[in-house]
């Protein structure tokens, strides 16, 4: 052990000898750039994390979300599509400002799985998502809905989402179908559900485990303004290309 | 005659379908979100095969380029072609395949076209040569040709011969009674409708190449026929067992010839309304379990040291280190079989039912065929991964377990909400029903418990006992009555008394009639024990596939599980393979989890928890 520290020793004076020999400015140059290399790597890695452009596309199984996915990538939504397994994630340019001239930004769009079993996916998500838009199927609403609430519920109550304030789109889509809901009938009977859901929550003890966030006013009924995140609603079509709404709420929230 | 074949990334986008490129009839249905749904997500794509409605359906995997390839075809037929249909496929369309193009029409139909003639071509040879090795003057039953394009004619011709269609000896049979008195060799098919000279065609094939007999052929129906009526013979024979032995009445056993008088017997026939000091229990024994937080931190401690390897991988560990470095090796299944083989063995030593790790690793490994591993991962980490997914999946519940919200819903109709506990002899239930009392007492609902266990000595003592602890009412007609009239009695009562869950405990004897009781929905919990599990399983497996059966025949509004109860879960140590059998088999979620023997030992399943044990 001993002689090896001697041997570093001796190397170290070497070292210092030899860097003693060279010119000094040298050294302050080779010390400058290291420096400034390092500040411009910390401030890039800084800008970059700040502002997250990604969008989630969420909802229950069979709402639309893939179909809306290939809307609004390549403008069509190819030969249809069955029930996502693993989730769609891509960068890219909407398709409808792909003619626009100058720079477009390019968005992150992730559309995660609405099977129920493959819940855990959506948690990996959310934490770097700018934006979260929640699809509803307006035609098969009724039967779907306290599944939605629930679900609309668990991604409103996630601290992830209620302390960035991530913005929220209930978008209903497949409203060209005949029997589709309106998108306020939607919004009344989700506020109903959630808060339904929010007094039988509530009702358990204060350990419960799977509310983070509490939602709402207390002894008020819910409304979807009480959020902290903002929460708008739209309504449109996937598979006819009705999805102006969506794109809206991507552009206002992914800074161009 | 294949229906369909559809080609689809993992994400969802269909690449490509035969039904619109060929310009033929779309599938009735959605056949395909089923497969999706009940059977690839429910990690059993090891299966061979998938039925809905009149549709079977195959499917093959690109884990690479993570294409899905599903083939759909009738399911009274049975293509030999498929799977080779279905390889063949997966390697032609992996060369043309390009992850930005979306629209695969021009290229891939004459493709797919002649690949199918292929295989058809294949297929009819490999079974003239399998006549031909046979020597026995085949009768014509079984070994019937035609041409692809004649099959359509004869399908309807076939189609009015079947029965129920679901037998493929039945039809292979029918057939042959049909075409006998036409001779040996050259015969007509069934109608002269078709239009060659060969053999008409039964696609009953793979059964029968030996020789036929009538008395078989009566044999199957009256099995067929058995098959089908056999499980609501059981219900309904159950149904009229049952009063009988109640009318005969308990006799005291005498033996010696010695009558003995002693009353030893002191149960009060009704009612009874003790002075004894009961402490009444009520909310002060703290709070049950189920509310607490489950803190358990999901990080991953294990090291890749952790892992055991198992036996050694026959390429040796140098070479095999080297290319795990170098990034490009493709996994193919005698790479992954000696790691799952350590997986499996490691799943059983945890309890886990053998049929059931055996399926989950074959459907591990189909998900895993194929793909190419990333630099610096071994094997062994990339099928753990694999494995862990699948199991995270399996046990995550397919909906909400929210069980005060139903209650809540049920309580706006007006209606009380029905729990039943069914269980094998001695799991505890009766213990776990009052649990679940507590529990729903503390978020103040009304219950009421339903003595529904007529069969046992000192059952209704027992609901007694916790009722008056918990100070709630209990609905009780004492013994040797039939379970089911004393459960709808019970309810009516609560819904007279406005109670907002009523409790039903039942006899160890898996009495399917109570279990079918009600029309206005009731949830029906299985109480399984976490430690011993082989006749439960059993129990569960015909609750599962031989009540599917009974719902097709007779009963239309046959109940299945609707939640499981892990019972004795703190005498278990690590075993916990059970839950994962139960929930597997039946599909149903965890709902609560019993771990002790006081009120306050009810708990939620913890899935990450369990998943982190059961891998260790």
């Amino acid at each position: 052990m001993d002689e090896w520290i001697r041997q570093a020793e001796s190397w170290v004076g070497q070292a210092e000898g030899w860097i003693r020999q060279q010119p000094p400015e040298q050294i302050y140059v080779a010390a400058a750039v290291v420096a400034i290399t390092i500040l411009l790597l910390i401030t890039v890695s800084c800008l970059k994390s700040s502002k997250p452009n990604t969008i989630v596309l969420s909802g229950l199984s069979g709402g639309g979300k893939t179909t809306l996915f290939y809307q609004l990538r390549d403008g069509s939504a190819h030969q249809g599509t069955v029930t996502s397994m693993e989730e769609n994630n891509d960068t890219f340019v909407l398709h409808s400002e792909q003619e626009k001239k100058g720079k477009v930004k390019p968005v992150h769009i992730v559309d995660v799985p609405g099977h129920a079993r493959l819940k855990p996916k959506l948690d990996e998500v959310l934490p770097k998502a700018a934006g979260v838009v929640f699809v509803v199927d307006a035609q098969d609403f009724l039967s779907s809905m306290q599944a939605a609430a629930e679900y609309l519920y668990d991604i409103l109550t996630k601290a992830t989402v209620v302390k960035k304030k991530v913005p929220v789109l209930i978008f209903c889509n497949k409203t060209d179908k005949v029997t589709a809901h309106s998108k306020e009938f939607i919004k009344k009977q989700l506020e109903k559900e959630i808060n339904k859901l929010r007094e039988s929550r509530t009702a358990i003890s204060s350990a419960d485990i799977s509310d983070e966030v509490q939602l709402g006013v207390p002894g008020e009924s819910f409304n979807f303004s009480q959020c902290l995140n903002r929460v708008t609603v739209a309504e449109g079509a996937g598979s006819t290309g009705n999805v102006s709404a969506v794109e809206e709420f991507i552009r206002e929230h992914v800074k161009a | 005659m294949l229906e369909e074949l559809l080609i689809f990334t993992r994400g969802g986008l269909i690449l490509w379908s035969s039904c619109r490129a060929l310009g033929a009839a779309a599938l009735k249905g959605s056949p395909i979100d089923a497969l999706i749904r009940s059977c690839l997500l429910e990690e059993r794509s090891g299966d061979a095969s998938f039925s809905q409605d009149n549709y079977a359906l195959k499917w093959t995997f690109h884990n690479d380029l993570g294409l899905v390839f599903v083939a759909v075809y009738q399911k009274i037929l049975h293509l030999l072609y498929v799977d080779d249909l279905l390889a063949a496929v997966r390697r032609e369309f992996a060369q043309i395949y390009d992850p930005k193009r979306t629209a695969y029409d021009q290229d891939f139909t004459d493709i797919f076209r002649q690949l199918h003639l292929e295989a058809e071509a294949r297929a009819e040879e490999m079974k003239k040569s399998k006549q031909a090795l046979s020597s026995r003057p085949l009768p014509p039953a079984a070994s019937h040709k035609t041409d692809p394009k004649a099959r359509g004619d004869s399908r309807p011709n076939a189609a009015k011969k079947k029965k129920k269609g679901k037998d493929d000896s039945d039809d292979g049979d029918y057939t042959a009674k049909e075409a006998l008195p036409n001779g040996n060799g050259t015969f007509k098919a069934q109608d002269s409708v078709l239009v060659l000279p060969k053999q008409g065609k039964e696609n009953g094939g793979p059964n029968d190449n030996g020789a036929f007999d009538v008395s078989k052929l009566q044999r199957l129906r009256k099995n067929d026929r058995k098959n089908n009526t056999g499980a609501a013979d059981n219900g309904a024979k159950k149904l009229t067992t049952k009063p009988d032995t109640k009318k005969k009445g308990k006799q005291d056993r005498v033996w010696d010839d010695k009558p003995s008088n002693k009353k030893l017997d002191f149960t009060d026939p009704a009612d009874e309304r003790g002075d004894e000091v009961t402490d009444h229990v009520a909310v002060n024994q703290g709070e049950s379990m189920m509310d607490k937080d489950d803190n358990l931190s999901s990080d991953s401690e294990e090291d890749e040291q952790e892992v055991e390897d198992g036996p050694p991988k026959k390429k040796g560990w140098f070479s095999s280190m080297f290319q795990s470095i170098a990034g490009n090796n493709v996994l193919d299944k005698s790479d992954l079989q000696p790691a799952l083989k350590a997986l499996k063995d490691r799943l059983m030593t945890k309890n886990v039912a053998e049929e059931i790790a055996e399926k989950l690793c074959e459907s591990v490994a189909a998900s895993l065929e194929g793909k190419k591993l990333g630099s610096f991962t071994r094997i062994s980490s990339t099928v753990q991964t694999a494995m862990e997914e699948a199991l995270l999946r399996i046990l995550t519940p397919r909906r909400s377990i929210d069980i005060l919200r139903d209650v809540n819903a049920a309580k706006e109709r007006g209606r009380p909400y029905v729990i039943v506990f069914v269980g094998v002899n001695g799991v505890g239930k009766s213990t776990n029903l009052a649990k679940v009392a507590y529990w729903l007492l503390q978020h103040n609902l009304s219950v009421t418990l339903a003595a529904c266990d007529t069969f046992r000595s000192g059952a209704v003592e027992q609901l007694r006992t916790h009722a008056r602890r918990l100070q709630i009412p209990i609905f009780e007609k004492g013994y040797e009555k039939d379970p089911a009239v004393v459960a709808r009695e019970a309810i009516q009562e609560a819904s007279r008394n406005k109670s907002d869950v009523v409790l039903v405990d039942t006899a160890g004897r898996m009495q399917m009639a109570t279990v079918e009781l009600c029309p206005n929905a009731p949830s029906i919990v299985s109480t399984v024990e976490t430690g011993f599990h082989d006749s439960s399983l059993t129990i569960l497996h015909k609750l599962f596939v031989e009540q599917k059966l009974a719902d097709l025949s007779a009963v239309p509004t046959a109940r299945l599980i609707d939640g499981i109860l892990l019972t004795k879960f703190d005498t278990i140590d690590d075993k916990v393979g059970a839950a994962l059998s139960m929930v597997y088999i039946s599909g149903a979620p965890v709902m609560f989890v019993g771990c002790g023997q006081s009120y306050t030992d009810l708990k939620k399943l913890n899935v990450k928890s369990i998943v982190k044990t059961l891998l260790k």
